[in-house]
Formats: C-alpha cells, sequence, structure tokens
C-alpha cells in the first residue's frame, strides 16, 4: 500500500504568561485507499477499494445523470424515479425488496443529486452477495408500479409542504433561483407540489430508460472485500445488463447555454412573520468541479466558511454570539454550482449578520491571509480529507466524485499535496474574482418587519415577498398579479 | 435529547447495545487512578489518529434547580478559558491540526471529544486535564455563549415545524424525575444563569472521581499510561459528596392526552410514550428489539402500516434508554388529510398484535441483523468505538457491555419481545401528544 506523509505544520498559538501545552511528536503516516478498477464488456466501470478491518462493505451504483436533466416542467423528476426505483420490480414487491434487504441487515436507498443518482447499499460482508442482487435487479428491472408512482409521489408533496414551511430550507431553495434563474440548477432538486403533480408514471420509465444504462453508471465499493472477487460479483450482477438503444441526453446540464452572467444580483425577503428564527443566505454562481481553481476554491472556503473556526463562524457565533453557526461552501458540479454562506439567527439580528456575511467574502478578496491562519486552515482541510476515508462509506462518496467528474483515481494521492500548494496571493486572487465585490444574491427569510428596514439601509433595493404570494417556479419568485 | 456544542456533530447511531460473534470484540484496558479517575484504552493503530474523550457523569437531569438548560450551557463554556488555555484554544489543539472536537450533552452525562492526528495524543491529554482541573471564564465570554445557545434554541425547537413537539415530550411524559426538564433549556431560565453557578457547577461535578477517560486509536499502552500519570494525577478529589438524582417516578395510573399547536405545523402530528425501566433491567435490551421491529426500516410494521399505507409521512420509534428510567416514544407525522387519532389507532392495533402473537423467527433475526450491522458501522472509527464504552458505561455501569451486550441482543427470544411489550406498551398508560396548527385551537381535530 502506497503511503503519503500527512505533514501538519505545527501551530499552537504562543501563551506567553501561562503553561505552553506539549508540543506534537513527529505526525505519522496517511494511508491512502488504493482503488483497483475493470469495466465490464457492457461498459459498466467498476472500482473496488479494499479495505479489511471491519467485516462491513459500502456500494454504490452511480448513475451520471441527476436533476439537472429534468424536463422543463418536471422539477423533481430525477428524485421522483430514484425513489420510486426500489419500490418493485418485474419479480418482486416492493415489500419483498424491503423485507429482503432489511433481512440481510443492509439498507438500500436511492436518491438524486444534481449529476447523478445513486443506489447506495451498506451491508456486512458475508451478506454482500446476496444484498448485491438487490441492487442490481432495482436498477435493471424497475417497473415503476402505478399505485406506487401514486403513493410516492403524494408523499414527497407532503415532505415538500413541510420542508417548504421552515426558512432554512426555504433560503436555499429561494437562492438557487437567484443564483441560475430558469438554468437546469435553478429549480429545487425535489421539485414542488405543482411539478411533481404534473409528472406521470410515464416520465419515469422514460427517464429510468434513458439514464439507467450500464454505459453511464460505475459500480463503486469500498470495504472487507477482495479486489477479484468484487469483479467476479459485478459481472454476476450486472453482466448482463443491456445498454436501451434510445441513449439519453449527454450532459444534459452543459449542453443547454448557461446565461447566469445575465441575472442581475438581487436582495430578497420572504416575510415569514409566525417563524421561529431568520435564516440568512448569502450566494452567486461558483465553480465547476473540473475547473483547474478548484483546490483554489477548497482552501479559500476552509478559512471562509468550513469548519468550527472558520472566519464565519469567528465573526458571527464566537465573538458576537448572533447564531448556533455560520458556514459556506462550493458546490462545484459538472456545470458552474453554487457558492453559498448560511447562517440563522434571531429576527432582529437578520440584518447585521447579513452584512457580516458579505463583508468577509469582500474581505477575503482584499487582503491576503495570514500565513498563521492560513496554514491551520489547510490543516483543517486535509484532516476532513483523511478522516472521510476512515469509512467504507466515506471512501465510496471520495471514489464515486472522482469517477462522476471524469477525475482520475490517482487524485485521490495528490489531494494533500494540492492543498499545501496554494498560497495565500492564490486565496486572494480566487476570491477577488469569485467571491467579492456586488454579484452577491442575499435572501433573509423570517419576521420582515423586524430586519427589513436596516437591511435596506445597506443593500440599497430589497424586494420584500410575503410567503403567500412567493412563487418558487419562477425566477420572479411572485405569483403573477401579485402587489408589490 | 442529545444536544451538542455545534452543529458539524458526527452523529452516532444510537444504539443500546450490540456486538455479535461476527462482530471484532472492543478490546479494552481499565485501570483507575487514585483520585477516582476510570481511564479505558482500545488500541488500534490501523490509522494515524486517535480520539480522546472524558464523560462526566453529570448532565441534564442535573440542571440546578430553577436553571433547565444549565449542563448543556455548561457544556459550551467547556470551550473557553481554563488557567493556561485561553478561549478556544481547544480549537487550536485539533481543528487547526487536522483535527476536530465536540461535546453533547445527554440526560444523564456529559461526552467531551477530539479526534486529532495521533502525534497530538499528549497535548490533548493535557488539554482535557486542564479543563477537568480548572476552569476561568470571565462574564463576556460567559454572556457571548449563553446568546449561542439561545439562538440553539430558535435553532433546535422554534424553527423547526416539529421542534415544539420534540420539546413537548419529556416535559409531558415525567411527573416527578428531572428527565422532565428539556435539556434544551428555556430563554427565560438561560437568562438567569449567571457566572457564579458556572463555578458553582464545576466544582460540585467536574472531578476526577466523576469522569472517565477514554482514548481510542493509534497509541502506544506505556507512553499513554505515562502521560495520563503526569497529567491527570496531580488532579485533587474534593472531599464534598457529589450530588445525586434519587428521585422515584410513578408509574403512571392513566393514560393521560395533551394537545400542542404551533404556528406553521404543515402536517398535524401524533407522539406517545410509555415509561420504562432503566438501561439496566432485563427488560431493555427486548424493548430495543421492539423498537426495532416496530419502526426500524421500510418493512418494518409501523412503516408498512402507516407510511406504506398512506396514513403518516412519516414515523419512528425510539426505545430511548435512560440511566433511571426509559422513554418508549412513537412518533408520526400525520399525511395530508390525515388525523392524528389515525395513526393512534393502528399504533394501538400493532402493539395489541405484538402483545398477543409472538414476532415471526424471521421478523427476530430481522430487526438483530439491523442492530448488528448499525453497530459495526460504528465501530468503523476509534471515535466510534470510544462512544459505545462511553454509552455503556453512563447507561450500563459497565463497559464490558459493548461486547457482551451482543450475547443478550442474540439471546432475546420472540417471547421475550412479546412480553415487554405486554408489560410496558399494553398495560402501561400512554401519554399521547396530538400536535397540531395554531389554527386548529378551539376547532376540532
Amino acid at each position: 500500500m502506497k503511503r503519503l506523509l500527512l505533514s501538519i505544520a505545527l501551530a499552537l498559538p504562543l501563551v506567553a504568561q501561562q503553561v505552553a501545552p506539549p508540543p506534537p511528536a513527529a505526525p505519522r503516516e496517511v494511508k491512502l485507499p488504493q482503488p483497483a478498477e475493470k469495466t465490464l464488456a457492457n461498459g459498466l466501470r467498476v472500482i473496488v477499494v479494499p479495505k479489511h478491518d471491519i467485516p462491513l462493505v459500502a456500494a454504490r451504483l452511480l448513475v451520471k445523470t441527476g436533476a439537472a436533466a429534468d424536463p422543463a416542467d418536471r422539477d423533481g423528476l430525477a428524485e421522483l424515479t430514484a425513489t420510486v426505483l426500489t419500490q418493485g420490480t418485474k419479480t418482486k414487491s416492493a415489500e419483498q425488496i424491503a423485507r429482503g434487504v432489511e433481512a440481510l441487515g443492509a439498507t438500500l436507498s436511492a436518491d438524486a443529486g444534481w449529476d447523478f443518482t445513486s443506489i447506495d447499499l451498506s451491508v456486512m460482508s458475508s451478506n454482500l452477495s446476496s444484498a448485491m442482487t438487490y441492487v442490481a435487479d432495482v436498477a435493471r428491472n424497475a417497473t415503476f408500479a402505478k399505485t406506487e408512482f401514486e403513493r410516492e409521489r403524494a408523499q414527497a408533496i407532503d415532505a415538500l409542504q413541510v420542508e417548504l414551511t421552515e426558512p432554512r430550507p426555504l433560503a436555499g431553495v429561494v437562492m438557487s433561483r437567484l443564483i441560475f434563474g430558469d438554468a437546469p440548477y435553478g429549480h429545487n432538486l425535489t421539485g414542488l407540489p405543482a411539478s411533481l403533480a404534473k409528472i406521470t408514471r410515464e416520465d419515469l420509465v422514460k427517464f429510468h430508460a434513458a439514464h439507467y444504462r450500464p454505459d453511464n453508471a460505475v459500480l463503486v465499493l469500498a470495504g472487507d472485500i477482495k479486489a477479484d472477487d468484487a469483479f467476479a460479483l459485478a459481472q454476476s450482477a450486472f453482466g448482463g445488463w443491456k445498454s436501451s438503444s434510445r441513449r439519453g441526453a449527454e450532459s444534459t446540464s452543459s449542453s443547454k447555454t448557461r446565461r447566469l452572467d445575465d441575472l442581475k444580483p438581487r436582495v430578497v425577503v420572504i416575510d415569514m412573520p409566525e417563524s421561529g428564527q431568520s435564516a440568512v443566505v448569502v450566494g452567486r454562481a461558483g465553480i465547476r468541479r473540473a475547473d483547474a481553481a478548484y483546490m483554489n476554491a477548497m482552501v479559500a472556503n476552509s478559512v471562509l466558511g468550513a469548519g468550527y473556526s472558520s472566519r464565519l463562524n469567528q465573526e458571527i457565533r464566537i465573538k458576537r454570539g448572533l447564531s448556533y453557526g455560520a458556514g459556506s461552501s462550493f458546490e462545484p458540479r459538472v456545470d458552474v454550482g453554487p457558492f453559498t454562506a448560511r447562517t440563522e439567527t434571531k429576527h432582529e439580528s437578520a440584518a447585521e449578520v447579513a452584512g457580516l456575511l458579505v463583508g468577509e467574502l469582500n474581505r477575503l478578496s482584499q487582503s491576503d491571509v495570514p500565513e498563521a491562519e492560513l496554514t491551520p486552515r489547510k490543516a483543517a482541510l486535509i484532516g476532513g480529507f483523511a478522516q472521510s476515508l476512515e469509512t467504507t462509506s466515506g471512501i465510496v462518496n471520495r471514489v464515486s466524485s472522482l469517477a462522476l467528474y471524469g477525475l482520475p483515481l490517482s487524485d485521490i494521492n495528490r489531494y494533500i499535496s494540492g492543498v499545501q500548494a496554494v498560497t495565500a496571493d492564490d486565496v486572494r486572487k480566487f476570491a477577488a474574482s469569485n467571491l467579492g465585490g456586488k454579484d452577491v444574491n442575499v435572501v433573509v427569510i423570517g419576521d420582515a418587519k423586524q430586519f427589513a428596514e436596516p437591511l435596506r439601509a445597506q443593500f440599497g433595493e430589497v424586494e420584500v415577498i410575503a410567503a403567500e404570494e412567493l412563487d418558487l417556479a419562477s425566477p420572479t419568485l411572485r405569483v403573477r398579479k401579485a402587489k408589490n | 435529547m442529545r444536544l451538542a456544542r455545534t452543529l458539524f456533530l458526527l452523529l452516532i447511531a444510537s444504539a443500546a447495545s450490540a456486538a455479535t460473534t461476527t462482530i471484532p470484540p472492543i478490546a479494552f484496558k481499565y485501570r483507575v487512578l487514585p483520585n477516582g479517575l476510570e481511564v479505558y484504552s482500545v488500541q488500534d493503530r490501523s490509522t494515524p489518529t486517535v480520539a480522546i474523550h472524558v464523560w462526566y457523569r453529570v448532565g441534564s437531569k442535573h440542571d440546578p434547580q430553577g436553571r433547565s438548560g444549565f449542563a448543556h450551557l455548561f457544556e459550551h463554556i467547556m470551550f473557553k478559558s481554563t488557567k493556561n488555555m485561553p478561549a478556544e484554544m481547544m480549537d487550536r489543539l485539533t481543528e487547526d491540526v487536522g483535527g476536530f472536537n465536540n461535546a453533547t450533552t445527554f440526560d444523564d452525562s456529559t461526552a467531551y471529544y477530539e479526534v486529532v492526528p495521533s502525534n497530538y495524543l499528549e497535548t490533548l491529554l493535557w488539554a482535557e486535564a486542564e479543563r477537568l482541573g480548572s476552569l476561568t471564564v470571565d462574564d463576556a465570554n460567559f454572556k457571548s455563549e449563553r446568546d449561542v445557545v439561545k439562538e440553539e434554541f430558535r435553532f433546535r425547537i422554534l424553527a423547526p415545524p416539529y421542534g415544539k413537539l420534540f420539546y413537548a415530550i419529556d416535559k409531558n411524559s415525567f411527573v416527578a424525575h428531572p428527565y422532565k426538564r428539556p435539556g434544551i433549556g428555556s430563554i427565560e431560565e438561560l437568562d438567569a444563569a449567571t457566572i457564579d453557578d458556572v463555578k458553582a457547577f464545576h466544582a460540585t461535578f467536574y472531578r476526577p472521581d466523576n469522569a472517565i477517560l477514554l482514548v481510542a486509536g493509534d497509541f502506544e499502552q506505556q507512553q499513554l499510561d505515562g502521560w495520563v500519570d503526569k497529567y491527570f494525577t496531580p488532579i485533587a478529589k474534593p472531599s464534598t459528596e457529589i450530588p445525586n438524582v434519587n428521585v422515584e417516578e410513578p408509574a403512571r395510573k392513566e393514560e393521560k392526552r395533551v394537545d400542542e399547536y404551533s404556528a406553521n405545523v404543515p402536517l398535524p402530528a401524533l407522539a406517545m410514550t410509555w415509561l420504562t425501566p432503566s438501561a439496566r433491567h432485563e427488560d431493555a435490551v427486548p424493548l430495543f428489539i421492539a423498537s426495532t421491529v416496530l419502526a426500524d426500516g421500510e418493512s418494518s410494521r409501523l412503516q408498512e402500516k402507516l407510511v406504506r399505507g398512506e396514513i403518516a409521512q412519516e414515523v419512528f420509534s425510539d426505545a430511548n434508554l435512560r440511566e433511571d428510567l426509559g422513554l418508549f416514544a412513537v412518533v408520526a407525522i400525520m399525511g395530508s388529510e390525515k388525523k392524528p387519532a389515525d395513526a393512534e389507532k393502528l399504533i394501538r392495533a400493532e402493539l395489541a398484535s405484538m402483545a398477543e402473537k409472538p414476532v415471526s423467527a424471521a421478523e427476530l433475526e430481522k430487526a438483530k441483523n439491523l442492530i448488528l450491522t448499525s453497530a459495526l458501522r460504528e465501530r468503523e472509527t476509534s471515535n466510534g468505538k470510544a462512544f459505545s464504552l462511553g454509552e455503556a458505561l453512563i447507561l450500563q455501569h459497565d463497559a464490558a457491555f459493548v461486547n457482551a451486550g451482543l450475547a443478550k441482543v442474540q439471546a432475546v427470544t420472540a417471547a421475550d419481545v412479546q412480553r415487554v411489550v405486554k408489560k410496558y406498551l399494553i398495560e402501561g398508560k400512554p401519554l399521547v401528544i396530538n400536535y397540531l396548527d395554531e389554527s386548529a385551537k378551539g376547532g376540532a381535530q
């Protein structure tokens, strides 16, 4: 097994008048997983990462199409397809699948992301081959029975009703509209009650036939299994899977013209006077996963808003006690994904924290991060990477992300050095062109009368939309004929 | 309720126990220092990281009178200054070097933990000894952190549509035992807390003979023992008594029904609870299995009847085993157009059927396999192993339960499950909470 040195610089503060903590010893090396891979004759790529300390295996069948491919008036189709996928096949009812999987102590779930759909399995290694037959069966032979479809759709609509009454999740959905307008990433991933109502069973069947195919999929396994045994298992479960002749649209999202630059940044308030806390989000278009500046983005975000000691949490929680937590993230995707920074606070502090969020984006783009701050933020990023590789599901996540975005699996060996190579200059330049400036959108959801005026004082034009006038399907966010 | 210092909480599956022949046992070493500190260690050198936990036998049930939420507030304060550490130095020693830290306040205990590259083990042992030995928080830090906890209250209870339902469960389920006070507290009682309360709480409960040190992961045993001696042995054991919670919760004589209302409740919900014995009682493991049979997994009884049956949007069950007594709870969020009474009827029918007829061998086996696999997932990391040990120590008063609990799960029979369902969930009296939108007030629901 190849080993790399995890060299984390010493970053202890000086505490002059006090007893200093004992210093660290020499670091030990981090073991990085070594994936093995093979492509089956039908085009299915199989990747295995053996790890034998616990008799457990995590597996994911990754279909390289997700919610970005939802047709214009069918928001939520990819997710609904994934949800109904496990609810019956040509030979097994939904109940038989659930009982069979759970009798093995396994968990099986299917979910859509923006660029992918994943069918995930976690199972003790002695039951892997039995459990894998269920993964293959639902991927290949799902029938999308009408009763199952209608029940899942009704429950998805109910779930949306719950989700969209809470400021925090609602703020994320509103922000996607502001950043992406009516482009593919602009809608809610799980759709809206009205779009789900339009979706038919036939839409699911078509989506499944077009995208769930071996030449558009990757099988990733990590855990207590040998590579050769995993390849043999993949062959027996998926070897007979044929791609249907009709090819799904290739890379749906990037094939559509995206004019994000034409969208004017907005400051939007959704008035929910009875909510218990305000949600505040600022956001803008971020980067593609394949962007050469990916590592710069990760380091910049580690300084800004990933982890307890990042700047946003320092300023908003630690220094001012204004929130339980504040943070930010890039979601790099096939196409340009969002950057968002978020927090929650009592209504009367909402305008103040919006100003703090935007202020930190600007500070990062205007002045260099001191080395004494940059080094620990890089160490935090590297540590998070190393921790994610300690579990089977964490390894599956890392490896399938590389596979999805067409990156070499050997990138896993370059992550640590990639982080370490980023300089303060890289971070400032990246932030200047990707974070700071006037292109940022702001969403605040809560009791508007407590923060709308101070928000206007800071940002100028502020659109206040009453909750009952909100239309998430429209880039304007307003139901037609709404009063201003 | 588990309350954590931060959102970036590593959630651990709540297993009452578990282990089996196919689960590698957790091989731990034990020693106790002259000052009463118990020390457990589990070596695993497969990755160069180590988890350091300190569990204190003080939890929300020890909140002082008129200070509900105090144990949790105090947990936050433990990240502020000590004699030799400025505020947030714990973050400098963990996050800044590629690790993380967090803390969780339970009903019966408070756990502080760090995972760091193993070359920082000595540093963190020093730091944990430091905050066990002294806490020197100033008033500004105290007030600012109290504001954070008030935001946490809004975040957990006021903002989510079902936050107030969960807040209502403990409050209404117990009449005498301090478990009845919500661990998150209330804005008023948090505001009443002072820095003197902090000092008194530390002096009363944060002492070596009320603490457990757990170290799991990459270390050399002799070196670890030496560092533990060096940093923890000098901490004196106070001569004062450690206050104990000795309140008997009376058995419920009759059913109790409560209607709770909140703004923005999109779908009504139902919660039912029953009192059960301590986690150490022989019926605890069968109750845990009963809960798994009821609602763990899509093919569980209540998922099939309520969710697949389109009565509820979501249902879950929790054996919620605690040190003094347990609280078995079933919660359902209704489907649209459905009423809590619809779910209540089906839940009662399912419990009656489990009391009448033993679960099938296949159903019992399924529940055991689900529990086993979830225990395996917890044991993937050193941090997870330390959590299993800590939970066993607090709830079972016995670290060996991390391994022996397996045998107990495997040994449970269908008759055991039938017996405990009948005894506690049929013959025991439920509390029923209907959770409704404010607009339903005064109307018929």
